[in-house]
């Protein structure tokens, strides 16, 4: 589900003495995969302090307009700077109480979580926690769901494009989109929930409660097996395949569905 | 009160012990000069000696105590836990260290592997993978004891916020998603209803106890593993269950204690060390809340289904004014 449409260019202001790290660059690089424009702020010259990070973010906020900011806590060596990045916290906020911010941090806790969950609690304003031991898929998903932005298109493998917005699917042949017809109305509404979630997080099911009020008649849950069955041999025609009890939307133990990116 | 004053109480009552105990070795000597060939006068020198040094060591002694007590006083701000909590941060920083090291270079590496398509020897992808696979436990394993140096403090109250339970859980299973698919297991979480909504909690607590029930079940699950978000009327609930073995009835009564893990009981080497459940368990109540589990054994006549259930349940609003 890496595509460039994920991102769709957005900048991130990454604000982190170590982002010359193999650690940062990890992230950095996984960023810029996901469609993303990661602008680092680095400031010159012999002494570096913790006030400069500062300067050179508000700086940045009003020269480059990022859509979120990746914040480090820890700014240096210096005692002074142990929590240089809830201070930067601060006046983000200050300059714009909207901006989402996602913080490196292990001081996630104590006295000094207060002043981020305060912030966090301000107008409209998005806080979150990251452990920066976090994987960088990790961390660009967290940063994904901040800016809470939808994607154009949701792909599934690399076999259909859900298109929300225009309420249609797609079936991918060597980069052609061909418009899947069947899959409209209640059909399409349940692709909606399975790609949603499949989208928000991996492994977020959508309950039997959630989709039966996409079915109708007596036994809905029944009448929703069919939808599902229908639908995946919709999908399934479009790429000339048959898809498998196991393959692209399964039954959980049945809890409910869940829609699994297919093989190639 | 001045510093300065108990400083200069300090160095009198140190002067006038000082002339005391002089009085007391000198008592012969002023004696006889006193009462030139008669011993009448060393007696009561010797007395006055030893109660003007009594008298001085007195202020001396109390004015040392009243001083530190004001020094104490004045830097109360500054409590056992937080002293505590500072030591811990340096210390998980610097554990952090090295290990973000490590993981840099592993992630470089398999980038750079990734990137140039190059075949390399099994053992240095395996190496990879390996530490890849460790990183999670370290971290779990440095907020265990994190959590473990905050339940010490007995004042320490759950810093309650409002928490989005549904986002915490999803970051949970988002983290663990790829863990599991490594061992070959499929990870699912839903909730309902499926706008959860907000509740009064601690949330770093909530996302702690969540975390030590998923790893544990992806230690002990043989192919699913699911996460479920439910409430009652006044009250949330995790359901953390997986397809594992099962525990034994006799040793259902122990998972909770400090220090217990299944593979300790049947001896075999495996990578825990018993604190997580211990601490999930001690972290719910501390929140308000129980953690229980149940859990069904696999036995020949059954249909095979067997699994472990962990579930927490805590109120939807801990605020004190909520209870009365």
């Amino acid at each position: 589900m890496t595509s460039k449409s994920i991102g769709g260019g957005q900048k991130i202001l990454v604000v982190d003495d170590e982002h010359m790290s193999d650690l940062m660059r990890s992230v950095l690089r996984r960023l810029e995969t996901d469609g993303f424009k990661p602008v680092v702020v680095a400031p010159e010259g012999e002494f570096i302090t913790g006030d400069d990070y500062e300067a050179q973010t508000l700086f940045a906020m009003e020269t480059k307009r990022p859509s979120a900011v990746l914040l480090d806590v820890r700014f240096g060596e210096y005692d002074s700077d142990r929590f240089k990045g809830l201070s930067i916290l601060q006046k983000i906020i200050d300059s714009d109480g909207s901006m989402p911010v996602l913080m490196f941090t292990q001081y996630a806790h104590g006295p000094y979580r207060d002043t981020a969950v305060t912030a966090s609690l301000s107008a409209g304003g998005s806080v979150d926690f990251i452990d920066k031991l976090a994987s960088p898929e990790e961390v660009v998903l967290r940063l994904r769901r901040l800016i809470g932005s939808t994607p154009e298109a949701i792909t599934i493998g690399s076999l259909f494009e859900f298109d929300a917005d225009n309420a249609a699917v797609y079936a991918i042949d060597n980069g052609r989109r061909e418009l899947i017809r069947e899959i409209q109305g209640m059909k399409l509404e349940i692709l909606n929930e399975l790609a949603s979630a499949m989208y928000r997080s991996e492994g977020e099911l959508v309950p039997f409660s959630r989709l039966e009020r996409f079915s109708e008649g007596e036994d809905s849950r029944a009448s929703l097996r069919v939808r599902i069955r229908e639908l995946k041999v919709s999908l399934g025609k479009a790429v000339s395949r048959e898809f498998g009890a196991n393959e692209l939307i399964i039954n959980v133990r049945n809890r409910g569905y869940r829609l699994v990116n297919p093989s190639d | 009160m001045n510093g300065r004053i108990f400083e200069i109480l300090r160095m009198v009552g140190i002067a006038v012990a000082l002339i005391g105990l002089l009085l007391v070795v000198l008592s012969p000597l002023i004696g006889e000069s006193i009462t030139r060939g008669s011993l009448w006068w060393i007696e009561p020198v010797a007395y006055i000696g030893s109660g003007v040094f009594i008298l001085g060591a007195l202020v001396a002694f109390g004015a040392i105590q009243f001083n530190t007590r004001r020094i104490a006083e004045q830097s109360g701000s500054r409590t056992w836990s937080q002293i505590t909590q500072d030591y811990f941060d340096t210390f998980a920083h610097d554990m952090g260290r090295p290990l973000r090291r490590i993981l840099g270079k592993q992630r470089e590496a398999r980038a750079l592997l990734n990137e140039t398509g190059e075949v390399t020897q099994h053992m240095v992808s395996e190496l990879l993978t390996e530490i890849e696979n460790q990183a999670p436990n370290f971290r779990l394993m440095i907020e265990n004891v994190r959590v473990l140096v905050d339940l010490e403090d007995a004042d320490a109250e759950p810093a309650i916020e409002p928490v989005d339970v549904a986002a915490i859980v999803r970051n949970v299973s988002d983290r663990y998603t790829p863990i599991a698919r490594e061992r070959g297991l499929e990870l699912v979480w839903w909730c309902e209803p499926s706008e959860f909504g907000l509740v009064y909690g601690d949330g770093s607590a909530l996302d702690h106890v969540i975390t030590n029930l998923v790893d544990n079940a992806t230690k002990f699950a043989e192919g699913h593993i699911e996460i479920q978000l439910t409430r009652t009327e006044n009250s949330y609930l995790v359901r953390v269950w997986d397809d594992g073995v099962g525990i034994s009835e006799s040793h259902l009564a122990h998972v909770f204690d400090r220090g217990w893990t299944p593979e300790l009981s049947a001896r075999s080497e495996k990578q825990s060390s018993g604190l997580g459940l211990f601490i999930a368990s001690t972290l719910s109540e501390h929140c308000g809340g129980e953690l229980l589990v149940e859990s069904q054994q696999s036995n020949g006549a059954s249909t095979g289904e067997h699994s472990t259930t962990f579930t927490l349940s805590l109120p939807l609003d801990i605020r004190p004014a909520a209870t009365n």
